[in-house]
């Protein structure tokens, strides 16, 4: 199983920052995920600071396979008081599950986790630890196995507390207002990516708010198990031409989504396939070269500079993705799961024209630029064929 | 009266060394010549690498003429020049 999870989170109205904090890591080499979503005290920077430190140390202690109760209370131990409340506080909940289906969870005052399979609600069974040096300080145990297209949401309390005073919600959204926004969800779309949905509960929750301005931080994380979606990008040509048609047919014959990423690659693939490139229907993009369509293919598009562009938008801290070719292979990218390289070492000479700006890196740096970006951001398993 | 095409190279090299600036063109050269002309954006024409004649992009073909160094206003005089000798 691939477990595609992602996060989406909103700030409060009048925070600079969001006062939640996500972070996970994925070890390919054996199947496990950890992932933290933390909440801390009050908004913006301090709980910023409070959530940042408590997910991370929680992220370590789990990788260590540290004693759960021991490593909540060295967290609590070292966050930093609040002057005003004279107590330092992040709630969280811990992830650590591997491809097989074990999940182990470990919940501290955040709303308990949604377990959804064929769209109906599971009630797991948990227990409870309470830490011995500070009051009130109980944490949820869960150790579940969950199937394929099973899916497992945690939302920081402002989703649950969305619209709480307002006319038609006097109590907020609740767990139950949550199920119903996911099932809804799920009934429209049963394939939807965890990215998407998290980003259709954020905007449910926030359409719940009074004037649509967010009382509290809003983060939900979504986590899917489900079979690996395969992607492949074929980009530039073969460095023994006489490959290209070796090539060319295991692009073909790829199972998966596809895209050609250069001009004279698609041109390559073209000829060996005996399959048409065509012209897409022209929308000047400014600065960069157009699209074009062949069949059987997803997307294909100039090669460098698209790919330079691709990697600008993935880096920045909020994806802007525009429509543009660029934008178009960055959705490309993060609508799967497992992504494959197929990287042509065949120097393109015109680049290395010094009249040409330095800003046209070599490709394969760009792409393993591309790689780690996919791989540390957006929790992709990627793979490299060099040709 | 046999239609005129004018393909615009919009490859890596083109692009960076000015067919960027040519994109305009494909709207405003139906405008002007109507049916007579047919623009098509073309990805990499593979003209950069021959010959060692890098520095010459951005390159456009008219019917099967290329013309180097390509500037909107080199295309348009071209087109011209062929209109008239259809004449």
């Amino acid at each position: 199983m691939f477990i595609d999870i992602d996060c989406i989170q909103k700030k409060k109205y009048d925070q600079h920052i969001c006062g939640d904090y996500f972070i996970s890591k994925r070890y390919p080499e054996i199947g496990r995920l950890i992932a933290v979503l933390s909440d801390g005290l009050g908004s913006g920077i301090k709980a910023n600071i409070l959530s940042c430190m408590t997910s991370t140390m929680m992220l370590k202690f789990t990788e260590a396979g540290k004693d759960i109760q021991k490593a909540s209370e060295i967290i609590l131990e070292s966050l930093p008081i609040c002057r005003i409340r004279k107590i330092s506080y992040a709630t969280f909940s811990a992830v650590d599950c591997n491809e097989e289906g074990d999940v182990k969870i470990v919940e501290e005052g955040n709303p308990q986790f949604v377990w959804i399979r064929d769209l109906k609600v599971i009630q797991p069974e948990f227990r409870i630890i309470s830490s011995k040096k500070f009051n009130d300080r109980n944490m949820h145990i869960y150790n579940i196995k969950v199937k394929e297209n099973d899916r497992l949401i945690f939302c920081s309390d402002g989703v649950t507390q969305a619209g709480l005073g307002t006319e038609k919600l006097k109590l907020g959204l609740r767990r139950e207002g949550l199920i119903g926004i996911i099932t809804d969800i799920l009934k429209q779309n049963p394939e939807i990516s965890s990215r998407k949905l998290s980003k259709n509960i954020i905007s449910a929750a926030l359409q719940k708010e009074e004037k649509l301005l967010i009382k509290d931080d809003i983060s939900a994380m979504c986590m899917f198990f489900r079979t690996p979606r395969q992607a492949l990008v074929f980009t530039g040509p073969p460095y023994y031409s006489d490959k290209d048609n070796f090539y060319a047919k295991i692009f073909q014959n790829f199972k998966g989504k596809k895209a050609i990423c250069g001009g004279t690659t698609a041109n390559l693939i073209s000829r060996e396939l005996k399959i048409p490139v065509q012209n897409e229907t022209f929308i000047p993009s400014g600065n960069l070269p157009p699209t074009s369509y062949m069949e059987g293919v997803n997307l294909v598009t100039e090669g460098i500079l698209t790919l330079t562009k691709a990697y600008e938008y993935l880096d920045s801290a909020e994806p802007v993705v525009n429509n543009d070719p660029a934008g178009r292979l960055v959705n490309f990218l993060l609508d799967t799961d497992c992504i494959t390289f197929m990287i042509g070492a065949k120097i393109n000479q015109a680049h290395y024209d010094p009249n040409l700006p330095v800003e046209i890196e070599i490709r394969k740096n760009v792409v393993k630029k591309i790689a780690k970006v996919l791989e540390e951001k957006f929790i992709k398993k990627i793979t490299f064929q060099y040709m | 009266m046999k239609k005129i095409t004018v393909k615009i190279c919009f490859g890596t090299t083109c692009f960076v060394m000015g067919s960027a600036y040519l994109q305009d063109m494909l709207e405003t050269i139906p405008v002007k010549y109507g049916s007579k002309v047919e623009l098509i954006p073309a990805k990499c024409l593979g003209l950069c690498s021959k010959n060692g004649e890098y520095s010459k992009a951005p390159y456009a073909l008219i019917n099967e003429d290329i013309i180097a160094e390509a500037t909107a206003e080199k295309i348009i005089k071209e087109i011209e020049e062929r209109l008239q000798n259809e004449n």
